[in-house]
């Protein structure tokens, strides 16, 4: 048993994380319908340059942290501004195919700038772990989880009172009522996709505080995100808070029950297993818009 | 437009022709002749990067017909190619058939797993339809590292040369003439496809869904046609390369891979015959250049970052692929097209 709820806290704030990075591509999703396949890379880059912020160049985490959002920042509006700009208005395959450039783009710049293979980020959260009933966990997994709750009830209230939050949400109900309004639509892709990358970016330095900066577990954490929004359906802001805890459960539970019964690092295929059968049962996710479309 | 002014057609079978003037045949006898006595003048070097753009090139004009023709975006498609590479080893090495079986089995093994991943493009398209393709990918990927009974450690497997009946294809010329052969049946057969029902009912689909089903196209029998098409191609190429290479491993399917095709289809031009082989030609090439220039300026400039080497190809792979999307979503193909418009025409352009 102890195991169990072990795995439960884990698994939940884990899931928190993903949910978080999830909230990035559903935030894109809704306001200019463009997949972002390159988040797992925009988590990559954004944590190996907070590497680079706070190993290499020492900073402390106060100068360190906010340097990374502003390069977050920056990185969003300039993928929005120079690539997805343009090809407003062209078919969902080119803005599919347009992100997969920019993650091949991405992995290749942080392949040139950062050739190591594994880091890790000084430690910014008390080392010491804690004690919860019988289970002993670090306190980062703690710390991640109340960050990516604090951050989801912000953008919530955000999104709720903030002008441009409304303005975001507005643009993702009718495009054209917005333009009418006065609400320039291009400015309003340009912030969701600041957005996005800033949420990705907090996440990634989360994520890699728990473990280690390395490729492979980063850009996984992007197909994690992508198992997240499609179980919590693609438009639902909720369905990532509820979804992206039931992923992360099922990851550190699965993997700690089923290794013993079937093979070695099922972990590693169970968001994906969750797709498929997702998108048998019920594509549009648990809270998505149920879209009458016939195929 | 694609014939030359004054050429007129007047039999059905001179319409249907693909090689209509003198000019079209005496450049397809003059490649040919060239392509089949390449392995005289090509060095070893040179044959091998061939014989991968010949592999690539068939996986490709597979997923052409997938994502190009039928419009389904597949992201998983270097999967596909890692069922039919292990299923070809499997059917050659432990059961000792004949090497035809193998690649004939590989192709319909892949094309079977791809209508198994392709069932919810029944229900699902765009974004949805590339998800569950990625999770094809990697679920695929996955059993072969760990079904170790039947792939080996890891999943590496060593693979005997492709054979038929006596002769063993073991030198890399024999290779190529192998590879060179299917290339051309896979292009032929392709091209022709495109041009019957089943062809203009992919492109039907891709166009708009709806008015095809309303037209009477079988939307579930023409998807899953495309899924097994596509994947079978994928197979072919997949059985060639285990065969050529002599090793499998996992790493050899990759999901950049399968990005990569994604990429060489745009590049080259969805939707045309001959759109994959420019792809593949221009970014094998691409490949094959900074390969051979990044160490010369990684010495040249010693100030370079130390993971130039690794890092540029897929830096430049990415930046080629959204530069094409935004300047010249259709390819290089149509560049072609108004190359040979211009060509007709010169020097009265109008």
């Amino acid at each position: 048993m102890a195991e169990l709820l072990q795995y439960v806290i884990t698994g939940v704030s884990l899931g928190m994380v993903y949910a978080l990075i999830a909230l990035g591509f559903v935030l894109i999703w809704k306001s200019s319908s463009v997949a972002n396949l390159a988040l797992g890379q925009i988590v990559l880059i954004s944590s190996w340059f907070a590497y680079g912020m706070l190993a290499q160049a020492g900073l402390p985490p106060w100068l360190g942290i906010p340097l990374v959002i502003v390069f977050a920042l920056a990185l969003g509006w300039v993928i929005e501004r120079f690539t997805l700009r343009p090809l407003i208005g062209q078919p969902i395959l080119s803005l599919i195919a347009v992100t997969l450039g920019l993650a091949y783009f991405f992995e290749g710049l942080v392949g040139i700038i950062w050739p190591k293979s594994l880091a890790s980020l000084p430690p910014l959260f008390p080392q010491d772990p804690v004690h919860i009933g019988t289970a002993v966990i670090k306190q980062e997994f703690l710390w991640a989880a109340v960050i990516a709750l604090v951050l989801f009830g912000l953008l919530s209230l955000f999104f709720r009172y903030h002008k441009s939050g409304i303005a975001m949400r507005a643009t993702a109900d009718d495009q054209m009522a917005v333009q009418a309004c006065g609400i320039p639509v291009t400015r309003i892709f340009s912030q969701s996709w600041m957005f996005a990358c800033v949420i990705a970016a907090i996440g990634g330095i989360l994520i890699s505080s728990i473990g280690n900066i390395s490729k492979a577990p980063l850009v996984e954490t992007g197909l994690q995100a992508f198992s997240v929004v499609i179980l919590g359906g693609l438009d639902s802001f909720v369905g990532c808070m509820v979804a992206g805890p039931i992923i992360g459960l099922a990851e550190t539970i699965g993997g700690g029950y089923l290794t013993k019964l079937t093979w070695e690092g099922i972990k590693e295929v169970i968001p994906f297993v969750i797709i498929i059968i997702v998108m048998i049962i019920r594509p549009y996710g648990l809270f998505g818009e149920r879209r009458i479309e016939r195929i | 437009m694609s014939l030359p002014a004054g050429i007129r057609n007047y039999t059905y079978a001179e319409d249907m022709a693909i090689f209509r003037t003198k000019t079209h045949w005496f450049f397809l006898i003059a490649l040919l002749l060239v392509l089949f006595t390449a392995p005289f003048w090509f060095g070893n070097h040179w044959l091998s990067i061939a014989n991968r753009i010949g592999i690539t090139i068939i996986a490709v004009t597979g997923l052409n017909i997938l994502t190009g023709y039928c419009g389904q975006l597949s992201i998983g498609h270097a999967g596909f190619m890692a069922v039919g590479a292990y299923t070809s080893a499997v059917l050659v090495g432990r059961l000792d058939l004949p090497f035809i079986v193998g690649l004939l089995g590989a192709g319909v093994l892949a094309g079977l797993i791809g209508i198994i991943f392709g069932m919810p493009s029944l229900r699902v398209k765009g974004f949805y339809l590339a998800i569950t393709t990625i999770a094809a990918q990697f679920i695929i990927i996955w059993v072969i590292e760990h079904w170790t009974s039947v792939t080996g450690p890891n999943g590496i497997m060593d693979v005997s040369p492709a054979s038929f009946g006596g002769i063993v294809l073991k030198t890399i010329t024999s290779e190529f003439y192998l590879i060179l052969g299917i290339t051309i049946i896979a292009i032929f057969a392709v091209k022709n496809l495109a041009r019957t029902r089943i062809g203009r009912a992919f492109v039907a689909i891709r166009d708009n869904d709806l008015a095809a089903e309303v037209m009477g196209v079988n939307l579930f029998r023409y998807k899953l046609t495309a899924f097994f098409i596509g994947c079978f191609f994928a197979g072919i190429a997949g059985s060639l390369l285990a065969h050529t290479s002599r090793a499998i491993s996992p790493d050899y399917f990759q999901f950049k891979d399968s990005i990569l095709f994604i990429g060489m289809i745009i590049i080259g031009g969805l939707g045309t015959t001959i759109g994959p082989i420019l792809g593949v030609v221009f970014i094998r090439l691409l490949d094959e250049l900074v390969t051979q220039l990044s160490p010369t300026l990684q010495n040249a400039f010693p100030d370079l970052l130390p993971g130039f080497t690794s890092g540029i190809a897929p830096m430049l792979f990415g930046l080629v692929i959204v530069l094409f999307l935004i300047f010249e979503p259709r390819g290089l193909a149509h560049r072609w097209q108004l190359f040979k418009a211009a060509y007709r025409y010169w020097p009265f352009s109008y």
